[in-house]
């Protein structure tokens, strides 16, 4: 029941398994269970899921606590829903292996693309190097 | 019960109840007031709702303190309600619920306030029923008859040592607030600033006020009360009369290891961290039904916040519901059990905390300001439940938000700030946010007396200005509103003045752009959309003249404020300015007539055929005409000037022929007498052309024919 209406609280969400995307990338999955006033999450029983591709690998994590700013959003899992089987799970190995793979091709095509760049003169700095906002 | 068990039971009760030892907190407690008993409960539920209507409905003032004893009722007050309250049939629990000890009777801290005073040690009072009076210090009641209820944190500076009182509060078995003496003595004594500072200033505080059984010594944190008040308490306004607790209900200490956002109160003395021995249990603000408001809507069934005893403006649950409430919490957590056997980590007192924690975030002062769109939501649904049920009422009102009144200052400090830069960092990283950018010009290093800036730069200026101008409108607006709350006649005036001088301010500053500005009053802002909504909305605060003033501005500049009206902001103005010209005199409207049609560049001809082409200078001209056409028919005496007539009938013939010929675009309203208007002075043949044209651009018939 919501206590205060008119706006949305995490209060409900405590004990139901959730994902989690945080703002370095990694998604989070596990049971929600505690809360406080800056939505610094608690999971219990959790699991960093990596997605490559229509491949997936689960890493368990066990009770991971997450500082509220990180947090990019936050789901509810309906366990009971069948889950779509578009993805296929794999071995973490597996999983780890293609990750850095897939992070070694970004980084080729990156290389390549500042190359051309440089090349015609141009240049797309990075956001470290702004000097306007 | 003397003093010495007193003591024994005040120094029971002290635990830790904070947040910050939120292991130890009480399951125990929940559990073993299960275990008591559903006579206690209900018994606790009768009580509840005594307090619970006592402090929504008012002025009950005594119940909770009295004791079994009928004596020291009598002592209680001074003041002429002779409530002396039949002791309570019920009496509170005054120990936790699960106490073994049997006594749920009050403690007898006897008020030696009042009555006592003028009285020695030992004298006999005239009731033969007391038995004992005692010399106390003068209580804040008697000093100041304003306030209703000053909880215990008087009450120690005021009794000595041996006569230690024992609060004992409530347990309801959750984690209020107010269970922290701490935050009591910041409720007691932050409340009640305004008026102790007149009264108390010459009062000898022997030492801290509080003596506790740490003795943390609280002098200069309460001292601190007296003298420094944040700017938000002082515009409470003071109606003599009414208790002053609602500005500064609540700061919760800062136990939480991260920075609660500033609260209004910034505690910077050593705080215990367990609350002291002395409970501030009676620490039970009670407000008179006259205490400002400070939102204006109260849902009595809205408020989730049980057990704090906030100042009567906040709503609070009733107890019966509160029960249902709970019950449903509890089955809904055994379901939970089950199957989950980690689930309930988090207790219902630590969600209920969070919760409370997240109101307090949520209240603000000003919700219009700061939370339009839900206000506005609400209101528009009330509206509509208003609409649609006239009949059944009081069931199903909206369930609103109502947040505990507590006052919270913001600052906005920017994350990285490198030494001696100019406050934006170059780099804005997700790490290092950079503070949001202001509109502001770089022009403030220059003085008044300098070159012409450029447009870029004055554009800036302006757009700032009206930036600035419109939150000042934003507070008139928002005082206007509030007028209906009932306020005394010095404040009302004082207040009016005030809004009064806002509107002025605002009016000067946009008169002239820059002191040295030569050009014409109020044009640049008329340039811009947003300036054009800023008058829009000044207009009905301006007194007649200034408001004739913009009009005429508007008018004479027609042609130019409608060339240069890219976003078709203008219709905005255009009910302001209607509401202006409907009060002109005949020959105002002639002179302002005379404006629109007569401009340095271009003939009349052309002016009234870009006013006829562009829809809020149709719909003006329209106004004037009708106006006119109105003041002539009414048949009251019109004093017209010299040459009045000619103009008026010279501008009707040039605009019938306007109109007549050229396209017409839609107007914004159209006036109903104008076809009377031109039946007058035109033929018929003129007439029903011109009907026919402006028909078509309306596009029904409006005109009766």
């Amino acid at each position: 029941m919501n206590y205060v209406p008119g706006t949305s609280s995490l209060i409900e969400d405590i004990d139901k398994k959730h994902l989690v995307l945080l703002r370095d990338g990694r998604t989070l999955i596990g049971y929600l269970r505690s809360i406080d006033q800056f939505a610094n999450l608690v999971f219990h029983q959790t699991v960093e899921r990596i997605h490559v591709g229509k491949k997936f690998g689960d890493i368990p994590r066990g009770i991971f606590i997450v500082r509220g700013e990180n947090v990019v959003l936050l789901g509810e899992i309906d366990v009971d829903r069948p889950c779509d089987t578009v993805l296929q799970q794999v071995s973490i190995e597996e999983i780890l292996e293609e990750q850095r793979l897939e992070q070694q091709a970004k980084q080729e095509t990156e290389k390549v693309k500042m190359q051309v760049l440089k090349d015609r003169g141009l240049s797309i700095p990075k956001a470290d190097n702004l000097d306007e906002y | 019960m003397s003093e010495s068990e007193q003591q024994q039971e005040a120094e029971k009760v002290c635990e830790p109840q904070w947040p910050e030892n939120g292991g130890e907190w009480s399951d125990g407690e929940e559990e073993t007031s299960m275990d008591c008993g559903l006579l206690q409960a209900m018994a606790d539920e009768d009580e509840e709702i005594n307090v619970h209507n006592e402090e929504t409905f008012g002025m009950d003032l005594d119940a909770h303190e009295t004791t079994g004893d009928p004596s020291s009722s009598s002592l209680q007050f001074e003041e002429p309600p002779p409530l002396t309250v039949p002791p309570q049939p019920d009496p509170k629990p005054q120990s936790p619920h699960c106490r073994p000890s049997p006594p749920r009777q009050r403690p007898q801290y006897p008020h030696w306030r009042g009555r006592g005073r003028g009285l020695g040690r030992g004298q006999i009072f005239e009731d033969p029923a007391v038995m004992r009076t005692v010399a106390g210090r003068p209580s804040l009641k008697s000093l100041d008859s304003a306030i209703v209820d000053c909880g215990s944190a008087m009450y120690h500076n005021i009794f000595d040592d041996r006569m230690m009182p024992s609060y004992r509060k409530t347990r309801r078995g959750t984690g209020s607030i107010l269970q922290d003496s701490a935050i009591v003595c910041v409720i007691g004594h932050r409340g009640r600033g305004q008026h102790l500072n007149s009264n108390f200033t010459d009062l000898q505080y022997p030492g801290p006020p509080f003596e506790n059984r740490r003795g943390d010594p609280r002098g200069s944190y309460t001292r601190r009360q007296f003298g420094s008040r944040g700017p938000s308490q002082m515009q409470a306004p003071i109606v003599p009369g009414s208790p002053l607790f609602t500005r500064q209900p609540l700061t919760p200490r800062r136990p939480f290891n991260q920075q609660t956002g500033g609260f209004a109160f910034p505690l910077n003395r050593p705080c215990p961290s367990t609350p002291q021995s002395l409970n501030p249990k009676v620490m039970q603000l009670r407000f008179g039904a006259n205490s400002p408001r400070p939102s204006p809507i109260h849902s009595p069934s809205s408020n989730p916040v049980q057990q704090l005893r906030y100042p009567g403006p906040v709503t609070q649950l009733h107890p019966q519901h509160k029960r249902l409430l709970s019950q449903k919490q509890r089955i809904f957590q055994r379901k939970c059990d089950g199957w989950d056997p980690y689930c309930n980590l988090m207790t219902a007192k630590e969600k209920e905390w969070i919760t409370r924690l997240q109101m307090i975030q949520l209240q603000s002062e000003n919700p219009f300001l700061e939370d339009y769109y839900y206000q506005e939501y609400y209101r528009r649904i009330e509206a509509k439940m208003a609409e649609e049920e006239l009949g059944i009422r009081g069931k199903r009102e909206p369930l609103k938000l109502t947040t505990p009144y507590i006052s919270k200052t913001y600052s906005y400090t920017p994350v990285v700030h490198i030494e001696g830069s100019l406050g934006q960092v170059a780099v804005s990283t997700c790490y290092s946010p950079r503070r949001a950018i202001s509109a502001v010009h770089a022009v403030q290093a220059q003085g008044p007396h300098e070159e012409p800036k450029d447009t870029r730069q004055q554009r800036l200026e302006i757009l700032s200005k009206i930036e600035k101008l419109f939150v000042v409108l934003l507070e008139v607006e928002e005082t206007a509103r509030m007028k209906t709350t009932v306020l005394s006649e010095a404040e009302e005036k004082r207040l009016m003045e005030k809004t009064q001088r806002k509107v002025e301010h605002i009016y000067s500053q946009l008169q002239h752009h820059h002191p040295l500005d030569s050009g014409v009053e109020f044009l640049p802002f008329l340039l811009v959309s947003k300036g054009k909504k800023l008058l829009a909305r000044l207009l009905p605060y301006l007194k007649h003249d200034s408001a004739l003033k913009i009009l005429r501005i508007v008018t004479a500049n027609l042609p130019a404020i409608m060339s240069r009206d890219a976003d078709e902001a203008l219709p905005v103005l255009f009910q302001s300015l209607r509401n202006v010209i409907s009060s002109l005199s005949f020959s105002q409207v002639i002179g302002f007539l005379k404006d629109l049609t007569s401009s340095e560049s271009l003939s009349m001809y052309e002016c009234l055929t870009l006013a006829c082409q562009n829809k809020f200078g149709l719909s003006l001209l329209y106004a004037f005409l009708s106006q006119g056409e109105k003041l002539l028919s009414s048949g009251a005496p019109l004093e017209p000037c010299i040459g009045d007539f000619e103009v008026w009938i010279d501008t009707v013939f040039q605009v019938a022929a306007q109109l007549s010929q050229c396209s017409l675009v839609e107007p914004l309203l159209m006036p109903s007498n104008l076809l009377s208007l031109f039946c007058r002075y035109l033929d018929k043949r003129t007439v029903h052309q011109l009907k026919s044209n402006m028909e078509s651009a309306t596009g029904f018939l409006a005109l009766p024919s």
